[in-house]
Formats: C-alpha cells, sequence, structure tokens
C-alpha cells in the first residue's frame, strides 16, 4: 500500500516545493508572488476555457510520457522522445500526401500508423546501438534529436512545403478538414479515446504483462536479471519501440488535431517536457496523468502571464527549471540510476 | 618476539623499538545487529610488513577502516606508536602518519600524474605553475624511485602504476604506517612482484605495512607476520612467519572447529544408508544419472576473471559435491559459465544429461539449473523491487515477454511459498531490502528450488548468515539432494563443505587439481587449497 501512497504523495511534493522555491524566487525578483500564482491558476485551469487550452498541451505531453515512462522503468535513458515525436508527424505527413485522394477514415489510421512506425524505428536504432554495442543511449538519443529536428526542417522547406505559405515559417499544407481530429482547440473526443486508450493500455504494459514486471527489475538491478536468464535486450529494445512508438503517435496526432500541419520546429520542447512529467510521476500512469495536466496547465498559462502581471511567458520555464533540478536533487534515484546504467553498459 | 625474519630493516631506532606501531586495545565494531569486528586486542610491531588475512566477511576492511579513522568502533582504544588517537577520525589517524589506500582507487581518470597527486595530498585552491607541479612531483616520484611521469593522464597508466601513483600520494604526508586493503586483487602477476618489490623498499626505510590479503601465496611471499580474523575474532596474530606454515593457516582461516563431530555424523549417515534395503540400492545405482557434467572447459584470459582450464566436475543426480579453494581461484568465472553469462572456449556443459553448452540461462533453467549466487544483494536480489517481483523473476525470464500475468494470483502463491519457506515478511509488496540476509537467502531459496530444480549451483549459500539461518540453508540443500536434485556447493568455507559434502573437488588458478571423500582431512584439505601435494 506505502507504494500506492507515494505514487501520489511524490509528484503533489515537488509541485508543492517548486511552486514555493518560485514563490521566493518572484518576491525577491519584485513581483507578487500571490498575483503570479492566481494568474497561473486562472490561466491553467480555473479560467473560462482555461481547462480545455490547458488540455490541448496534457493529451499529448501524457501520451509521451507514458512511453518515456516506459524507457525510462526499464533503466534506459531515452532522452529521444523530441526526434521521435517529429519523425511520427514526418511519416504521417507523407501518409497524408500520397494518399490525398483517399477516404479519410483510412488515411488518418493509417498515418498514425505510418507515425508510430517513424517513431519506432527512430528509437531503435539508438536502442540498437546500445545494446550491441553498449554506446551511451543518453548520447545517441540526444543527438537524434537534432537531426530529426533537421529532417523536420527540410521536409517542410523542401519536399512539402506549402508554397502560398508567407514564407516566415517553413511548414506543410493545411490537411483539409475532413483529414483532422480536431480544430486549432486541440481537444476533441477522438483525442480524448485516444489518449485514454493509450493511458490504460500503458498500464497493462506496466502492472498486468510480465515485460512490465521484468523491465521494472531490469531498471533496478540488471545483474539479478541476468541470473534470472532474464534477457536484457529484449526488454530494451521493446521498451526503446514502445517508447518511439508512443511518442510518433503524439507527433501524428499533433498533424491531425491542433496544428492541421506539420511546421519547422514546432512544439519545441514537447519531448524534453514529457520527460519531466514522466519522472515526476516516477513513471506510474496514473500519476503521469496528473503530472502532465500540471504541465499543460502551465503551458497554457504562459500565454496567460504577460496579460496579468507583466511578467515574461519564460517565467514559467523557471518552475520546470526548479522542477528539474528538484529531480535531478533526488540523491538515491540519481545513484540509482548510474548504477544500473553502468551495469547496463558493462554487460 | 622476535620479528628479524630480514635482518636489514634496523633503520628502526633503538628507543622506538619497544613501542608496537598500532596497538589496538578490545576494539569492537557492529553494523546494526552484525558483530564485524569483536574485541580486537593486538600489538603491531613497527617497520615491518604485516598481513591481515581472512576471508570475506572477517573484519578485515574494517580492521583497517577502524586503524586509517574511516569506520568508528562502539569500543576499545587504539594506540599508534604509543600514543592514544582519537578513534573515527580520518584527521587523526592521518596526523600520527597513517595513510590507506584504498580497494579501488580514488584517482580522478582526468588528472595528470601530478594534478592527482597535488589534489589527493590536500593542494589548495590556488594559482599554479603547471612546470613548478611537474617538477615538485617529479622529485618526488624519483624519491619514491618510482618511474612515472607527472605530466601522464592517470586513465592512461596501467592498473599497476595508479596503485603506485596512489601510494606515492600516501606517501606524501611522510606516513610512516601504511594501509593497503587488497592491493594484489586488481594487479597481475608482473605488477603484484613490482609492487612488493616497492613495499619492501619502503619497509627497508622504516614504514610500517598493514596489508590486508587473502591468498596465501602471496603471503608467504610478501608478509613478515601474519594475522589471521575470522568472523569478526582475532585467531591468531601477529605470528612470525617461519613459526607457522601454509597448510596450518588455511584451516585457521576457513575456521574447521567442529570438524570432529561433523566426520562422526557423517559416518553414522553412512551406516544409516547401509540399513536400506539392497535391492532398493542396486535400483538407485542402475538408475544414477548425472546432473551435471562439465567435460574439459576452458575460458579465456581476461581482466577481471580467472579463466578456468581443462576443468571437469561430474555431479550425480543424489549427490552433494563441494568445491573447495581459496577466494579468487576461478570460482566466479565456474559459477558464470554454468549461468552461461561467461564464454566458454573449448569444452562441453550437460545439465541432466542434455548438452547446454550453446544454450542461454533461460533455457538452462528450463532444463532445471538453478543458481544461489555469490552475492545475494547484487546477483541474487533486487533489493528496491518488492517481494513478489523477486520472486517470480525466474519463473517470468522463461516466458514470452508479453504475456499476460495476474499480480494478485502471483502475490498469493509467493505469500504461500514463502511461508513454507519461513521467511519472515509483512506483505508481498514489501521492499526486499526490508528483509535481513537470512531472510533474502530464504526468499532465494524459495525460488530457485522448486519442484522443478534439478541441479543446484550454490555459490556460497551461507556468508554472513546466523547459526540458524545457516542451518537451514544446509538442511534445505541436504533436502534437494534427497530428492534427486544435484548439488555443487561452491564454498571457502572448509566447515561448510566438510559438513555436507558427499566429495569435495580441490579448485586452485581454474583447475580442479584434487578430489577428497570423507571423512576429511583438514591438513590434507588445507595443503591441497594452496596446491601442495602429500
Amino acid at each position: 500500500m506505502n507504494g500506492k501512497i507515494e505514487i501520489i504523495i511524490r509528484p503533489l511534493a515537488f509541485i508543492l516545493l517548486a511552486t514555493i522555491l518560485c514563490g521566493i524566487i518572484f518576491e525577491i525578483a519584485g513581483f507578487s508572488a500571490i498575483l503570479m500564482f492566481n494568474s497561473i491558476l486562472d490561466g491553467a485551469f480555473l479560467g473560462s476555457r482555461s481547462l480545455e487550452k490547458s488540455l490541448r498541451w496534457a493529451l499529448p505531453l501524457f501520451i509521451t510520457a507514458v512511453g518515456v515512462g516506459i524507457s525510462f522503468r526499464c533503466g534506459f535513458f531515452n532522452i529521444g522522445a523530441q526526434g521521435q515525436f517529429y519523425m511520427g508527424s514526418v511519416c504521417a505527413v507523407y501518409v497524408t500526401e500520397y494518399m490525398s485522394g483517399a477516404n479519410a477514415v483510412i488515411v488518418i489510421p493509417l498515418g498514425m500508423i505510418a507515425g508510430m512506425t517513424g517513431g519506432a524505428l527512430w528509437s531503435l536504432w539508438p536502442g540498437y546501438l546500445k545494446l550491441r554495442y553498449g554506446v551511451d543511449e543518453v548520447i545517441t538519443t540526444l543527438m537524434s534529436n537534432f537531426i530529426a529536428g533537421l529532417i523536420l526542417v527540410y521536409v517542410t522547406s523542401g519536399p512539402l512545403k506549402d508554397q502560398s505559405g508567407s514564407g516566415q515559417q517553413a511548414s506543410t499544407k493545411i490537411l483539409p478538414s475532413e483529414f483532422r481530429i480536431s480544430d486549432a482547440s486541440g481537444v476533441s473526443l477522438t483525442i480524448i479515446l485516444i489518449t485514454i486508450s493509450v493511458g490504460i493500455t500503458g498500464w497493462l504494459i506496466i502492472n498486468r504483462t510480465s515485460f512490465g514486471t521484468l523491465s521494472s527489475l531490469a531498471g533496478r538491478n540488471p545483474t539479478m536479471l541476468k541470473y534470472q536468464g532474464g534477457k536484457i535486450w529484449q526488454l530494451g529494445l521493446v521498451s526503446f519501440i514502445i517508447s518511439g512508438m508512443l511518442a510518433g503517435l503524439s507527433g501524428s496526432i499533433e498533424l491531425f488535431g491542433p496544428s492541421g500541419r506539420v511546421v519547422s520546429g514546432f512544439l519545441p520542447t514537447h519531448g524534453f517536457t514529457a520527460i519531466l512529467v514522466a519522472l515526476v510521476a516516477s513513471y506510474a500512469v496514473i500519476g503521469t496523468a496528473f503530472s502532465a495536466l500540471f504541465f499543460g496547465g502551465l503551458f497554457s498559462a504562459a500565454l496567460f502571464l504577460p496579460i496579468f502581471t507583466g511578467l515574461p511567458t519564460s517565467a514559467i520555464d523557471l518552475f520546470n527549471a526548479i522542477i528539474a533540478l528538484l529531480i535531478t536533487a533526488r540523491i538515491t534515484l540519481g545513484k540509482k540510476f548510474l548504477r544500473n546504467r553502468w551495469s547496463h553498459s558493462h554487460d | 618476539m622476535l620479528y628479524n625474519r630480514n635482518s636489514d630493516f634496523k633503520i628502526v631506532t633503538e628507543e622506538h623499538k619497544d613501542i608496537p606501531a598500532i596497538s589496538c586495545r578490545d576494539v569492537s565494531v557492529s553494523f546494526g545487529a552484525v558483530s564485524a569486528l569483536s574485541d580486537i586486542s593486538i600489538d603491531l610491531p613497527l617497520g615491518v610488513i604485516h598481513a591481515v588475512v581472512g576471508q570475506n566477511g572477517a573484519g578485515k576492511t574494517t580492521f583497517a577502516r577502524v586503524i586509517a579513522g574511516i569506520v568508528k568502533p562502539d569500543s576499545g582504544s587504539l594506540l599508534i606508536n604509543g600514543k592514544k588517537i582519537v578513534l573515527g577520525s580520518v584527521a587523526s589517524s592521518r596526523s600520527t602518519g597513517i595513510e590507506l589506500v584504498h580497494q579501488s582507487f580514488a584517482l580522478p581518470p582526468s588528472f595528470t600524474v601530478a594534478e592527482a597527486l597535488e589534489y589527493g595530498s590536500g593542494g589548495g585552491i590556488g594559482l599554479f605553475k603547471k612546470r613548478d607541479l611537474n617538477n615538485r612531483w617529479r622529485r618526488h616520484l624519483e624519491a619514491l624511485e618510482m618511474d612515472i611521469d607527472p605530466r601522464h593522464l592517470i586513465q592512461d597508466l596501467p592498473i599497476e602504476l595508479q596503485q603506485a601513483v596512489e601510494i606515492a600520494r600516501a606517501l606524501f604526508s611522510n606516513a610512516n604506517i601504511l594501509i593497503l586493503d587488497e592491493p594484489t586483487a586488481v594487479l597481475s602477476p608482473s605488477g603484484i612482484a613490482g609492487l612488493f618489490k616497492r613495499l619492501r623498499r619502503l619497509r627497508d626505510t622504516g614504514v610500517t605495512i598493514i596489508l590486508v590479503l587473502h591468498k596465501i601465496r602471496e603471503i608467504w611471499e610478501i608478509a613478515d607476520t601474519i594475522t589471521v580474523l575470522r568472523k569478526g575474532k582475532l585467531i591468531d596474530g601477529p605470528m612470525e612467519l617461519g613459526w607457522t606454515k601454509p597448510e596450518s593457516l588455511a584451516p585457521m582461516i576457513m575456521g574447521a572447529k567442529s570438524l570432529k563431530e561433523n566426520i562422526s555424523r557423517k559416518s553414522d549417515e553412512n551406516s544409516e544408508n547401509k540399513v536400506l534395503d539392497q535391492k532398493a540400492i542396486s535400483t538407485l545405482l542402475k538408475s544414477k544419472k548425472h546432473a551435471l557434467e562439465i567435460e574439459g572447459v576452458s575460458t579465456e584470459t581476461t581482466d577481471h576473471e580467472v579463466s578456468l582450464e581443462n576443468m571437469s566436475i561430474k555431479v550425480y543426480q543424489d549427490e552433494i559435491v563441494g568445491i573447495a579453494g581459496v577466494e579468487g581461484n576461478g570460482q566466479v568465472t565456474l559459477l558464470r559459465v554454468l549461468a552461461g553469462l561467461s564464454d566458454i572456449s573449448k569444452g562441453k556443459i550437460k545439465i541432466c544429461g542434455q548438452e547446454v553448452t550453446h544454450f542461454n540461462l533461460s533455457k538452462r533453467r528450463l532444463l532445471g539449473l538453478r543458481i544461489i549466487p555469490f552475492d545475494r544483494n547484487m546477483e541474487g536480489l533486487s533489493l528496491t523491487s518488492e517481494l513478489w517481483e523477486n520472486w517470480v523473476a525466474s519463473e517470468l525470464a522463461v516466458t514470452p515477454l508479453i504475456r499476460w500475468i495476474n499480480p494478485m494470483k502471483i502475490k498469493e502463491r509467493c505469500k504461500i511459498s514463502m511461508s513454507e519457506w519461513d521467511v519472515a515478511y509483512n506483505s508481498p509488496e514489501q521492499k526486499a531490502s526490508d528483509l535481513s540476509g537470512g531472510n533474502c537467502q530464504k526468499l532465494i531459496l524459495s525460488r530457485e528450488l522448486n519442484d522443478e530444480a534439478g541441479m543446484v549451483v550454490a555459490a556460497q549459500p551461507t556468508r554472513g548468515l546466523d547459526i540458524g539461518a545457516t542451518n537451514f540453508v544446509w538442511t534445505t540443500l541436504e533436502r534437494a539432494r534427497s530428492r534427486g536434485c544435484g548439488v555443487l556447493l561452491i564454498s571457502s568455507d572448509l566447515d561448510e563443505l566438510f559438513k555436507i559434502s558427499d566429495r569435495i573437488l580441490v579448485m586452485l588458478s581454474g583447475s580442479i587439481i584434487r578430489e577428497l571423500n570423507p571423512p576429511y582431512d583438514l591438513e590434507k584439505a588445507g595443503r591441497a587449497m594452496v596446491g601442495e601435494s602429500g
């Protein structure tokens, strides 16, 4: 039972502590912390339609973060969600391009499958390098983000460039409305259903399959699992694939949903925020839902902030940064992580 | 007592000759409920090389750390050169000239030798000229006759030179007592020779050296006196080397106190067996099969492991075969080879009649192989995982990855199994780290020794356990044998081996060199373990 309570308390404790620290910094900087938090709360959850705006960010964050969590649980620090997200959107947009005449009922699922495949493949090669040759996945997945970002630039300003665009931002054409699963608000029944089914599937994988139990053991003590006959490389590859798939799915949802097109460098912090979301939730699916909602709320509040308080939007980054610092300061986790990463790479 | 085996340590000044370099009085240390050292009182004379020997967990390292001030004893006092020092303070130990060279080196790998020495000898923060630094440390290294360029990076040095740098660092602060914890563990034979040469030279300049060692051959090569610890107690010492023999040392280290009892118990059992129906015995003999066959197995030499050379072991389905040997003679490699975690270059392995040489561990497990690894906290359990996860790991590891499981049912089965095996626990959702060592081992036994077990490899299964848990483990292994399960017991505890093994194979430098049969002869076993014939 302790574990279950901890899953809820830990994210709350992080958020509370981060709020207090942020408040202190705001006060020192000469802003009213109370006003600040009021407006964040307003912008995130309480204001009219603000919950919807928060969900717009929270839903894709949740999907990506569930995947990130599965990979982290297994002891692999796959921080390539951003690139996998981009590759997912790129693969999906190609499907819409080549099947532009087909029925939406075929195109949208195919696009999403393409997105998941793209994300999975983009996660697979760092995973393979790690498991076959012991190449540090932190470095390869991090670098894979930049490569994916450049591929996105190429696609949006080259082969699939929208010629009618203003030219300020390279992007693909806006999808015809029958290919969209939501309007610009990013909240629709379809997206919510997809998110819920990802949540349920993720929960089942973690809690009700042998993979879930074994990957947790692999993340905590791979040596022990090897002596039990566990195949770390299998677990690793599957976890890399799942996390890539989900990030890629997010990318394709972004295309079919709120954005309606692929834009060079869009949602530049999505994958990294998803890492924070997963870490705050200690990789538990239910906790991830709450922490995704929280970070989504911060995103949406960021747009309100300058209007009410005179603070720049980037003040929200302070929040993210402090939470990241608090997570890093969780020394016990850090040590375990280092040890496990060590034993993975010195197989 | 006289300590003049080597006549050339006369540098010790006359007036200090009678004052011991280190004098411990009733030092006791316990970690939680475990007593690491109990009432150690010992005087170590000045200017000689002392070897502190014992098995893992005997308290050698703790002893070294008490002297270095890293561990604060619960009681007792410590006199250095006749002066009482503050216990548990590194600064205070250092100020009297004690320096500890760690088991694994603490030198920053990306520093140059000079930088590492400056940093390690407590050099302050400030500006310095690189050339001055290099020159200063070059002089120091030259004075110690160490041929090391201070401009080289630590990570580029071979391990023996890294160790030399560590020693140079320790000696900079005019150390007169140098403690080395398992210094030979990381070295090649030529590196060991170099280290020993270096240590002898230091001794001749008047430095007292304390070596924590466990290889008997090395002790004979370097030490002037020997101190034996076992289970936290001082067994004997400091003994002058000439007064003792290698073959009498092994039993002292391993302990063989209840030897006679064992032998008589063993023969009782044998006579009981004779009562068995003659017919039953003959059918038993006909159906007797090998649970494990290792045929001429060799492994490649690596840096980390002692290689096996043409090793052959056969274990019947109803016998316990003990592997005796001083630690570090290839026992770890043997276990890893059996577990399929280390590759073999030559030979065959069969489990229950089926060749498994190229099988991975999960396939071998399906044939009945079970492993109780050396380190139950790192290799046997995942301490931060829940009990039921630990318990079900081997079962899940041999099934397809994406298979539905029902944790509630697994937890129920785990509960039943843990009660059967007498594990003291609160809930299957507890972390394994909550359990005591004995209960951890019982949890491992409950997982490994289920009905499908056909061949159990148990490595040091009772290390660190109290008497109750130890007996439990022994009975368990004996019960497995009577059920028709082969048992290979790898141990460096002769008491244990004599107690439950049907025969004992002695392992030395990666080979089996002798087979011993009951009634066991302690002296013979001791001699065989250090490689002496007779």
